[in-house]
């Protein structure tokens, strides 16, 4: 048990390095560097020659992806030339707030799914599962900028009930973030919702046609103990995976959403970085992304070893 | 430490009771919020250091400089001396007198090779600034320039406090201490920034108690934020966005015309443009107005024969460049290009409409035999790979002066030479214009060089581009002018709807 944890703790960890390696050299394959970026059209003679020596760009590129990674693993991703400060100072907050979102949201959408899930799943093809699944599938094939831009002209444009942007000022507290938050958590809770729904219906489905439930049936077991000792922990076996992948898919979410909502989260620092070329400051968002994937998988995998033993066994 | 975060706790309680008292510009983070305060530093705030700091002089309705900080001026006959008697009276928001010690500081700073400032190329020309006594400084030139007052009317050229910044002539000064209308409370580029009005503003009291610089980066959203009332401005509308606001009665839109331009760049030392019948035919096929309404849409742009210098700049040439196809082939045909000529232009998403323009030359150029082969080059490095380094390539720049932007962009000489225009002429020309004192003379002479960009020049420069911006209806005493020169100090906001 405790070899099997280790070994997917090993393949996370190699999993990270292999990204943060295809990382690097995507972005040593663009054309121009930082420096260029950075000065535009001054991007000549002595001022680039200056700029180039300071930043380190004559050195090896292996080298320098070396000094990236070895910095990265003890917690120092550098420093942005383009906003003058240390990256771990710009991610700081910013980690917090996108942590705060994209939180917020899934700790709504994830036990509201799962239970809006069995229900459907329980009364199939009755009315309450159809409003349901059609509700999912409207949520789920409107992109999440539609969805935010028509929440802003609703709540905020037209009944001005919430902000339509985040407007940051310096003392503000969690009260005061509050009603920026309201209108992103909504839209990103609406996909969530839409896809863990789906997932955790037809698998209860799948469970509810089961020889063992029809078994517990004959045997006469109330329906609701039915339901709760046998049907959900089998489903959610394979709606953990859906979970996993959806709140992954969050990370991208949370990048178009922030944008749309001027939110001061770690998506609006990732497009500005990409915007500005300011490549260190990329590189360190993206690493950070693709470690929250990995441990998201990861965790699901963990979860997954505890409801069913019979994953435990060798071989497995 | 405390104080100042009682107050802006205090300013954001109020914010939303007392918004009639607050003026929310937003800005659009284009350092990514390693913003300064220093007007000269390459990531300069703008939307700040407009509103803090105060120049010699200001750009008058005419596009003639204007008294501000200094009341008047005038030249020695060679135009190398310039003396300046300044406004009296005048204190720094810490309460320090403005002299011309500040006056000689703020100007010779800009020449320093640590701050690297991009004022630094055209300052150059300042020898060395002398403290005649506490009301006049008098500025001595290393060459003749008898537009010299147009130079420090340039929005970075602001005073500074040189005790506040420590006489340090090489060091950024951040402090946000200057003689303008509102004094800094609090800097938060990537939140919000917050300015008060300064009571001891020589101008007199401003109408509006507080300014807030509201960071938000992306263009819809400040869209949004002013359609749901979170800030009272926005700078620079697309042409799609202005119906958004245009026929509402809570806003007011307004399209003021600008120096910017893209253009297309002929090297004129690469053939065929090394030959001027070439460069003029590509140019007298196009339409301009036609091409003006299809990339910038009505009422976005004004029609220019080819120079650089705008509509609202007191050197302005009018010139005649109505399309000609006939004559377009004539010179072509003159040239040995009877039977058509093929080119490549480089272009790439670097400016508004670049691509579009280009797209456009390209079908209206056709007319006259001329097929232009279009290159898309990515706008990553297009300044260091594409720009200045191939035959026929897209540009773009912000505005300047006529004497500025034509020593820049076509002075044989010029780093920024990207017509490779040499012209022995055209470099006397800009030398005679700038040792002229007698203006009408000056005006003829700057008039001419114009005239010969439109008749040989490797640019073609269809229009200048206007702004279009929207603010809230409540606010009143917003000029047509253009941005540089909107004077908030004069705005009023009026009380809420409630």
């Amino acid at each position: 048990m405790i070899g099997l944890i280790l070994r997917r703790f090993g393949f996370a960890a190699f999993t990270i390095g292999f990204v943060s390696l295809i990382m690097f050299a995507a972005v040593e394959a663009l054309p121009g560097n930082v420096c260029t970026s950075f000065l535009q059209r001054f991007a000549q003679g002595p001022r680039l020659e200056r700029c180039i020596e300071q930043q380190g760009l004559n050195r090896p590129a292996i080298e320098r992806y070396a000094d990236w990674v070895g910095g990265a693993v003890q917690g120092d991703f550098g420093y942005s030339l383009k906003k003058r400060k240390p990256i771990n100072e710009l991610i700081g907050e910013r980690f917090a707030n996108t942590a705060l979102l994209g939180g917020l949201a899934a700790l709504l959408a994830i036990p509201l799914a799962v239970f809006l899930g069995i229900a459907a799943g329980v009364r199939r093809d009755k009315p309450l599962d159809l409003s349901l699944s059609g509700a999912a599938m409207l949520a789920m094939t409107i992109p999440e900028f539609v969805t935010a831009t028509a929440l802003i002209y609703v709540f905020a444009i037209v009944l001005q009930w919430f902000p339509a942007v985040t407007i940051m000022r310096s003392g503000m507290g969690f009260m005061d973030m509050l009603p920026n938050i309201v209108l992103p958590v909504l839209v990103l809770s609406a996909v969530l919702i839409a896809h863990i729904m789906r997932m955790m219906r037809a698998s209860v489905i799948d469970v509810m046609a089961s020889d063992y439930v029809q078994m517990a049936r004959l045997k006469g077991v109330p329906e609701r103990e039915i339901i709760r000792r046998h049907v959900v922990p089998n489903a959610m076996i394979p709606a953990l995976n859906v979970i996993a992948l959806t709140v992954a898919w969050l990370l991208a979410g949370v990048v178009v959403v922030e944008k749309v909502f001027n939110y001061p989260g770690l998506g609006t620092l990732m497009i500005q970085a990409i915007y500005d070329r300011d490549l260190p400051l990329v590189q360190a968002i993206a690493l950070i992304f693709s470690v929250i994937y990995v441990g998201v998988n990861l965790l699901a995998d963990l979860a997954a070893l505890m409801i069913d033993p019979r994953l435990r066994r060798k071989g497995h | 430490m405390k104080k100042s975060l009682l107050l802006s706790a205090a300013i954001a309680l109020a914010s939303t009771a007392a918004s009639a008292e607050t003026l929310r510009i937003p800005h659009e983070l284009g350092y990514g919020g390693s913003e300064s305060l220093d007007p000269i530093s390459p990531q300069r705030f703008y939307e700040a250091i407009q509103n803090m700091y105060s120049r010699l002089v200001r750009q008058g309705d005419d596009g003639r400089p204007s008294p501000d900080l200094a009341l008047s001026w005038d030249a020695t006959p060679d135009a190398k001396e310039w003396t300046f008697k300044l406004r009296p009276g005048v204190t720094f928001h810490n309460g320090n007198a403005f002299t011309a010690q500040d006056v000689a500081f703020s100007l010779m700073r800009t020449q320093s090779e640590t701050i690297d400032s991009p004022t630094k190329g055209v300052m150059e020309i300042i020898d060395r600034v002398e403290v005649v006594d506490d009301m006049t400084a008098k500025v001595v030139l290393k060459q003749t320039h008898a537009d010299f007052p147009l130079l420090v009317m340039d929005y970075r050229i602001k005073m500074l406090d040189a005790e506040t910044c420590g006489n340090d002539l090489d060091a950024l000064c951040e402090s946000g201490v200057g003689t303008g209308p509102y004094k800094l409370v609090e800097l938060d580029a990537l939140g919000t920034t917050t300015l008060e009005r300064f009571d001891g503003y020589y101008g007199g009291t401003p109408g509006v108690q507080n300014m807030e610089l509201i960071a938000i980066a992306d263009q819809n959203a400040r869209v949004a934020a002013l359609q749901a009332g979170q800030v009272d401005f926005i700078y620079a509308l697309s042409a799609e966005q202005v119906p958004l606001f245009a026929n509402n009665p809570n806003f007011t839109v307004q399209s003021v015309p600008t120096g910017r331009w893209v253009g297309m760049v002929m090297n004129t030392t690469i053939a065929p443009f090394d030959d001027a019948r070439v460069r003029k035919a590509i140019r007298m096929s196009a339409d301009r107005d036609a091409l003006g309404k299809l990339v910038y849409g009505q009422g976005g742009f004004i029609t220019t024969c080819d120079h650089p210098v705008w509509s609202g700049d007191q050197y302005r040439a009018d010139l005649n460049c109505d399309r000609d196809i006939e004559g377009a082939k004539a010179l072509l045909a003159e040239a040995g290009y009877a039977d058509g000529l093929t080119v490549e232009l480089f272009v790439s998403d670097i400016s508004e409409g670049a691509v579009k323009m280009a797209e456009v030359l390209q079908n209206q150029a056709k007319d006259a035999g001329i097929t232009i082969e279009l290159v898309q080059a990515p706008a990553d490095g297009y300044w260091g790979d594409v720009w200045m380094k191939e035959a026929f390539f897209a540009t773009g720049w912000s505005q300047r002066p006529a004497d500025q932007i034509l020593n820049e962009a076509y002075r044989s000489t010029a780093a920024w030479n990207e017509t490779a225009w040499n012209s022995a002429d055209f470099d006397a020309g800009l030398d005679a214009a700038r040792g002229e004192l007698d203006f009408d003379k000056r005006k003829a002479l700057y008039g001419e060089l114009q005239k010969e960009l439109w008749e040989n020049g490797g640019s073609f420069i269809p229009v200048h581009l206007n702004t279009v911006r929207a603010f809230s209806s409540k606010l009143s005493g917003i000029e047509p002018v253009e941005d540089f020169s909107i004077r908030y100090e004069n705005v009023t906001k009026a009380g809420n709807e409630g």
